[in-house]
This record gives structure tokens, C-alpha cells and sequence, in this order.
């Protein structure tokens, strides 16, 4: 339903919504391989069997040489901080109540990675190439969610 | 590969927060006039094809492409939109006018950006639905996660990053199109609410409203109308990998090729020596560094040492940003490309023939791994 906003008595803007917040995406076979993964509390990428990529996520074409890829492997869980910031304000420029810190996680002889929460760590301990590891939630329903946190490896 | 476009006009709205008393189409005709105007056509005549770069959920209007010829004298002619910055819509008409089809195409690009009641939930609607977006409601994460990284690989200040909110805030105060000009200390800067560490608020650029046309046409256009006209001597663009968890933060590919793609085309070996301005990407403070090293433009300095000796100054031996940049003219979304090719242009046209080659360029926003790069000349 559309209103008219008055100013100083003259009509000035027209309001309305766009009504595009109900959307469905496919996951397609390659996060179908990776959510599902991350169900079992498995890390799954995909490899190329022509150039030898593995992508991290992963995904059914190679970027290099545009080959199919059918080739799904569960990599090794053991991951090192790429890169990180520590988000202080919402959206909407409200304080969090606690600050979030979101790392880049690389994994050996993987292209992309991970990008997540890093909790049970002090910023000022952080560093690139600092070891983590992956918190799964108890309960796992096939999302990104389903990793809770990373966190430094004891 | 070579190139035989030129500029023959160009017109622009002033830059603003808000712009209540005009509709986006208003915004555009001023733009548009203006334009032709300045390229002395009539474009009911003259105007071969009509590029617009417009993305549908800035503008609240689905097919938006629909909503353009009307007010910019395009009506019944080749009209099409790019869906990104207004300098992709410069480097399409660059190619269809040298196909030798046509001699005068025109590109429009706009921001109503104050139109936009909640700006960062579009900006959160860009993020990939899979991966990101279920974690991150806000979108300049991703920019303190580059910021931190490039900082870090290129041993970069947090003072030398300030300095440049300063100098381009303070370029904007003798630039009329600018809402953003003012006299900022470095340490206000530094002091300024931390938004996603090491990114501060004063390090992101703040919207605006405005419009910019530019008219491109062939050499034989220039040579009846008479006119001394900037040629563009290379243009790139280039797209990576949308996963930006591949991305190479501390320089990224992408900026890097699409600057060889235009100093290719305009056969520049040297890119330090050979351009005289630069009005490069500024959305984010840190980004303007960053793509002085990613072009090739840093001539072996550091980029402490760059702004600490004053190279970027308008005064300096490679002024970047001279009018102000997206920090001192504000961000106006996709005509981002355009109001820094205005400004190159302006520059060029006010330099008496000392300013011989300009450099302009820009950036998509996150998530999308593009840049676009034009080298203009005499």
C-alpha cells in the first residue's frame, strides 16, 4: 500500500516497498556436497581432475580450465588465519554489545577458504598464519551456521 | 589495439546528499543537457546510441532500463544499460564506436542513493546467499577485512591512511560539485568510531546524489565540429572470481588487469612517468593507496613515504584525486566511474596543455571483484 509523505505542504515523495524479502536459492551440487558436509561435521571441496585445483567452496567447474569437476574430497579440518577484522557496529551503526571478529581461513593446498566468526581469542593475539580450527554446533541442519566458530588450535 | 574515441562533452548535476526537489529523471536531464550542450549537439539529430548504467535495486524499479531514453533525447533510438558503473557504460561505447557503426554515442550514469531508505540492507542483499550472508548484516566488514589485510602485507600507516581522507576532504573545498569539502585534521580521522577494525567511519565516503552524461565520438565527429576534444587512449575492465575468500586483498588481480589492459592499449610501459593525474577509487580511504600500488603508479616509493613527501598533493608529481575524490564528492553508487571521469576531464581542460594524460578508475563494491580503467590524452 502506497502513502504520501507531505512536506511544508507540498507533496514530495512517493513511499513504497519493494516486497522482495521471500526468495529460494537452489544450493546446486556443489554447496548441496558442502552444506551437507558441514551436516556430518565435514569440511568438503571439490578437486579438478585436469588442472588439480581444490576449491574451497567447493563447486562442478574448474575457474582455470572450465572443466567439469566430479571429484568431492573432506579436507583436513586444521586451518590458519588469512586475514581478519573485528566489527564494533551493526548495520544500522549500533555499538555491538560484543564485538565480532571475523577471520579468512585458508586451508593447506586449497584455493578460497573459509570466512567466519573467531572466537576464544584476544585481538591482540591474533596474527596471520595463526592456527584454528572449526566449532561445530551440536545440532547441524546443512548451513554456514552449522560451523558455530573457529578458534585457536590448543 | 587502438583507440580513436574522444570526449566531445560532458555535463553534471552538483553532487549532494539529497536532492528532495528532483526526481531521478530530472537529475539525468540537467546532466544530459548540460552535456550536449557543453558538446555543442543537438542529440534528437546527432545522438547515434544512449548507454545508461543503472543496477535495478538502486533505483527501487525492476527493468529500470525502461525508465531512461525520455529524458536524455534518446527516444526511439538504440538505447541499453549496463548493469554496473557508469565507466563499464564508457568502455561499451568506446567499442561501438569503433566498430565504425556509429559516430556519437552518449553514457549516463546516476545515484539517488537518498531515495534509499535502508541503503545497507541492498548492500547485504549483494552478499552471497549461501556463505555470507547468513553471518554478515554488515557489508564493510569485508572492507576492514582488505583494509587490515593490505595494511599489514604493504606495511602501511594508520596516519599515512588518514592523511588521504584529509587531502582528498580538503581537495573537495575548491570543487562547486563537492558537498564534502572541509578542512579535516588526520587525527580526527584516527579518532573517528571504529566500524570494523582497522576501517574507521571517517574512512568510508559518504553518498550523494547527482547525474553525469558524457558524449564519446569518433574522429570525424571532432574534426566537423572543431573542437579539441580528450581522447581515450585505453580503456580495461575486468571481473574475478566471485568467492571473495580467493581474492588477493593486499593488491588485487583484477585492478591490476584492468590497468594492463588499458596501458596496453595506450602504450604505456611506465605508468608513473607517463600520467600526469590519477582519479582513482576512494570508497573506502585505504583503497586509494592500494590501487596507487596495484596500477603500477607508486614509482618505488613506499606508500608512507608517497604521502608523507606529498606526491598525491595537488602540487605533488602525481596528484591523485585533485577534486576531491568519492571522499570529498561523496559516493554516488554506479556514477562512481563517470563523476570521476568529470572530473579528469575538468582537470585536463583547466591544466592550460600541461596535463597531457589522466588516469581514471574505479571499482565495483563488494562482492564483486571488478575494476575498470581508462587513460585519457590530447
Amino acid at each position: 500500500m502506497s502513502v504520501w509523505d507531505v512536506f511544508n505542504g507540498k507533496t514530495r515523495f512517493l513511499e513504497d516497498n519493494m516486497n522482495v524479502d521471500k526468495f529460494v536459492y537452489t544450493l546446486g551440487h556443489g554447496y548441496e556436497k558442502f552444506f551437507n558436509g558441514l551436516k556430518e561435521g565435514k569440511i568438503i571441496a571439490s578437486k579438478c581432475s585436469e588442472c588439480g585445483v581444490t576449491y574451497l567452496p567447493p563447486r562442478i567447474y574448474c575457474e582455470e580450465c572450465l572443466s567439469e569437476i566430479t571429484e568431492f574430497v573432506e579436507i583436513k579440518q586444521n586451518g590458519v588465519v588469512l586475514g581478519y577484522t573485528i566489527q564494533n557496529v551493526d548495520k544500522d551503526g549500533r555499538h555491538l554489545k560484543e564485538k565480532v571478529i571475523w577471520a579468512l581461513i585458508g586451508f593447506n593446498g586449497v584455493r578460497g577458504g573459509i570466512f567466519h566468526k573467531l572466537v576464544g581469542v584476544e585481538p591482540e593475539e591474533i596474527y596471520v598464519g595463526m592456527p584454528v580450527k572449526p566449532v561445530f554446533r551440536e545440532e547441524r541442519k546443512g548451513s554456514i551456521n552449522d560451523i558455530q566458530y573457529f578458534t585457536k588450535t590448543v | 589495439m587502438s583507440s580513436d574515441v574522444y570526449i566531445i562533452g560532458i555535463g553534471a548535476t552538483k553532487f549532494s546528499p539529497s536532492t528532495p526537489e528532483f526526481s531521478f529523471k530530472e537529475l539525468m536531464y540537467e546532466a544530459a543537457v548540460k552535456a550536449y550542450n557543453d558538446a555543442g549537439i543537438d542529440p534528437r539529430k546527432d545522438l547515434d546510441v544512449m548507454v545508461t548504467a543503472a543496477e535495478d535495486y538502486w533505483e527501487g524499479i525492476s527493468i529500470f532500463d525502461e525508465y531512461v531514453p525520455d529524458q536524455l533525447g534518446a527516444v526511439l533510438k538504440p538505447v541499453f544499460t549496463v548493469s554496473g558503473d557508469g565507466l563499464w557504460g564508457v568502455a561499451h561505447a568506446h567499442m561501438l564506436i569503433n566498430t565504425g557503426q556509429f559516430d556519437v554515442v552518449a553514457v549516463e550514469a546516476h545515484s539517488k542513493a537518498s531515495d534509499i531508505v535502508d541503503i545497507q540492507s541492498i548492500w547485504r542483499m549483494a552478499l552471497d546467499p549461501y556463505i555470507h550472508r547468513p553471518l554478515v548484516d554488515n557489508v564493510h566488514v569485508f572492507a576492514g577485512l582488505e583494509m587490515n589485510i593490505f595494511m599489514e602485507s604493504l606495511d602501511v600507516d594508520r596516519d599515512a591512511v588518514s592523511l588521504v581522507v584529509s587531502k582528498n576532504m580538503g581537495n573537495a573545498l575548491g570543487n562547486p560539485l563537492a558537498p564534502y569539502g572541509a578542512d579535516v585534521d588526520p587525527d580526527m580521522v584516527n579518532e573517528s568510531e571504529v566500524v570494523s577494525y582497522p576501517l574507521r567511519s571517517m574512512d568510508i565516503s559518504k553518498y550523494s546524489d547527482g547525474a553525469v552524461v558524457a558524449v564519446l565520438a569518433s574522429r570525424k565527429v571532432v574534426e566537423d565540429l572543431g573542437v579539441d576534444a580528450p581522447r581515450i587512449l585505453g580503456i580495461g575492465w575486468v571481473s574475478g572470481s566471485s568467492y571473495i575468500e580467493e581474492w588477493d586483498f593486499a593488491a588485487p588481480e583484477f585492478v591490476w588487469r584492468a590497468g594492463q589492459l588499458a596501458y596496453s592499449m595506450a602504450n604505456i610501459n611506465d605508468p608513473y612517468d607517463s600520467i600526469d593525474v590519477a582519479f582513482i577509487d576512494d570508497r573506502y580511504s585505504f583503497r586509494e593507496l592500494q590501487s596507487i600500488y596495484t596500477l603500477g603508479l607508486d614509482n618505488g616509493y613506499s606508500l608512507n613515504e608517497l604521502v608523507y613527501n606529498g606526491v598525491t598533493y595537488p602540487d605533488g608529481d602525481l596528484p591523485v584525486n585533485p577534486f576531491g575524490g568519492y571522499l570529498g564528492c561523496g559516493y554516488p553508487l554506479v556514477a562512481g566511474g563517470l563523476q570521476k571521469l568529470y572530473n579528469a576531464v575538468m582537470y585536463m581542460r583547466s591544466g592550460g596543455g600541461d596535463v597531457e594524460t589522466a588516469l581514471v578508475m574505479t571499482r565495483m563494491e563488494y562482492p564483486s571483484p571488478s575494476a575498470a580503467v581508462a587513460i585519457l590524452g590530447w
